[in-house]
């Protein structure tokens, strides 16, 4: 297993969806600044799923939005390079996906309200109950834009 | 001898705090029997005092402090023009050091039979002078005390429980595996960390306490589920890991479940330090893991790497659950970084012991397992920069690892002299982590983090 290429993350996260190059310049500097060790994951589809998440963050204090939307592209972003409710993903590419689950946790630790931060653990965990029941995965951008109203 | 603090705020220019109750928890947590509790106001505008906690009265002092010291009376201590090394912040203070000086410093109270020998209307006052402060008494405690209690027994229990509480709420499909794991034994190093170190600073909540520690478990455990697939593992302490018994695709999501569910927990208990000290480890565990897996690549690896990964993979999460304990109790910010460094330390010798172990037939785990899974270990790394058996190992471990060469590269590290250096290298941790619990007050449970560190690295404890 250790013999899978640590390329396999990036292969994976591939076939995620393409991003428009266009659209990639312009994150916020904050946003850079966290993402130490995924920088590749950005042009694989988290600067779409960031996007996404921006108008739900736009009540939140000015200086938490990108933090916020960052956190919760990096959940969707996460389970998906996971596997998580299809085929587990191989070994490195669970691994990055982990440290996706796990800078989420430390940005909405930082800039969540706590109710934020457990509706978002909330839903991580009824994302990962389905899965372990083999039951139908509830859709995760609509379950995460519904964690941001918890605040 | 028990030596501590006592810290308090008080909220008026002149007040009287009773600690009578104080000092009472103090003999009881102690177990003091027969003997004396000593205060000591640590400064110079509090005094101590013993007399009658009847508010009237309180009053009658306040004003006779008032009509013997009055404020602004022109004392020489308040002309700021004639005084060197005046602090920017100085206040005209010269009336309440004068009313120190009528009162006093220090008081002895006698214990009898684990009470403090008080007279009926006797309350033993802190009488702030020149507040609203932030203070703090020194309190010793001296004579015979009944047979210590074992700190944190009961705690453990609690924790326990909290485990027990928290699975049986749970999804069957998620509990069901993680309860395997839970309950097959481990050693329950750090929720027993947690849960030490939120004795230490004021505030002192055992449930509390034991919520946070049962979710840094349940957070550790959700690790080693993803780790055991990771590894490709069989066995983890004694039972089939999940991944080889449920399949990957359950293993992902049991250990995302109680990655999500220990972050929750930890929200809720509320304290904002708390939960960005774990998510800080959790975010160095995954990043090590990650390191961990690049490095076999080129393994055995060498001491540098080794010690990087370890301190993300291991000693974040001890480091962490002995800070967040001291922040749930609002322990100072210099016992907090002296206890994350503490737990830091102990980490990496924790680690390096377990290593060890590998090498051991009386483990009960098979010997040479880290070797035939090529995981990062430092007698392999040692063993492997060995002038003499090195060459051999490093051909071993570059060529596929049957039960021949697993057994003879366990061997030739036994033979080495590798692990007497990973285990002076582990103790000297552990003394390096007790250092770092010498200049800070630890309210009694120096002892036994002492005891645990050691612990940690000795394996037949």
């Amino acid at each position: 297993m250790r013999e899978r290429g640590a390329e396999t993350a990036t292969t994976q996260m591939g076939r995620m969806g393409a991003e428009d190059p266009s659209r990639g310049s312009g994150r916020d500097h904050t946003v850079t600044h966290e993402l130490d060790r995924i920088e590749s994951l950005w042009e694989e589809g988290l600067s779409d799923a960031y996007r996404s998440y921006l108008d739900a963050v736009s009540g939140f204090d000015s200086a938490d939005q990108p933090r916020l939307a960052l956190a919760a592209a990096l959940i969707e972003v996460g389970v998906r390079l996971q596997g998580l409710g299809g085929r587990a993903a191989p070994p490195p590419t669970l691994l990055m996906g982990d440290l996706c689950l796990a800078r989420s946790s430390r940005l909405l630790a930082d800039a969540a309200p706590q109710p934020v931060q457990v509706a978002f653990a909330r839903a991580i965990e009824e994302m990962s109950s389905a899965a372990a029941s083999e039951r139908p995965a509830p859709h995760t951008r609509e379950l995460l834009l519904r964690a941001f109203e918890a605040r | 001898m028990v030596g501590k603090r006592v810290r308090f705020k008080t909220t008026h220019p002149t007040e009287f705090v009773d600690i009578t109750d104080r000092l009472r928890d103090e003999v009881k947590r102690a177990g003091l029997r027969i003997g004396r509790i000593h205060i000591q106001s640590l400064h110079t505008t509090l005094g101590i005092a013993i007399n009658e906690n009847e508010p009237l009265l309180l009053h009658d002092f306040e004003a006779l402090l008032e009509r013997l010291a009055p404020a602004g009376a022109g004392y020489q201590h308040d002309d700021f023009a004639r005084r060197f090394d005046i602090a920017e912040d100085e206040p005209e203070n010269g009336h309440a050091h004068c009313r120190q000086l009528l009162l006093t410093g220090f008081s002895t109270v006698l214990v009898e039979d684990g009470e403090l020998v008080l007279g009926r209307w006797q309350s033993v006052f802190a009488v702030e002078l020149d507040g609203p402060r932030d203070r703090q008494l020194a309190v010793q405690l001296d004579g015979e005390f009944s047979a210590p209690r074992p700190k944190g027994a009961g705690d453990a229990e609690l924790v326990e429980l909290e485990l027990s509480r928290q699975l049986l709420v749970d999804p069957e499909p998620v509990s069901a595996p993680m309860r395997r794991l839970v309950e097959a034994g481990s050693k329950r190093l750090r929720p027993t960390l947690v849960q030490l170190t939120a004795g230490i600073g004021p505030r002192t909540e055992p449930l509390r306490a034991a919520s946070l520690a049962a979710a840094v478990e349940l957070l550790h455990n959700a690790t080693l589920v993803h780790d055991d697939y990771v590894d490709e593992s069989t066995h983890r302490r004694g039972r089939p890991t999940v991944a080889a018994a449920e399949g990957p695709e359950r293993a992902v999501a049991v250990g995302d479940y109680y990655f999500a569910k220990a972050t929750r927990l930890i929200a809720e208990i509320g304290n904002r330090s708390v939960t960005s000290t774990i998510a800080e480890a959790l975010e160095a565990i995954c990043a090590s893991q990650i390191d961990d897996v690049a490095l076999r690549g080129a393994f055995p690896g060498d001491h540098d790497s080794y010690l990087r990964v370890v301190r993300g993979k291991t000693a974040a999460l001890f480091a962490a659950a002995c800070a967040s304990g001291a922040l749930l109790s609002e322990a100072s910010p210099e016992i907090v970084d002296a206890l994350r460094r503490y737990g830091d330390l102990v980490g990496v010798a924790f680690q390096m012991a377990d290593d060890m172990v590998d090498f051991s037939s009386s483990s009960g785990k098979p010997v040479g397992l880290d070797i035939r899974q090529r995981v990062l270990s430092l007698p392999l790394i040692y063993a492997a920069e060995d002038r003499e058996v090195g060459p051999e190992v490093r051909r071993l471990l570059a060529g596929a690892l049957g039960d021949d060469e697993v057994s003879r590269v366990a061997a030739l590290v036994a033979g080495s002299g590798a692990l007497e250096r990973v285990r002076a290298e582990a103790q000297a941790l552990v003394e390096e982590a007790v250092h770092e619990l010498e200049t800070i007050e630890l309210d009694g449970l120096r002892p036994i983090l002492i005891s645990l560190a050691r612990s940690a690295v000795d394996r037949n404890a």
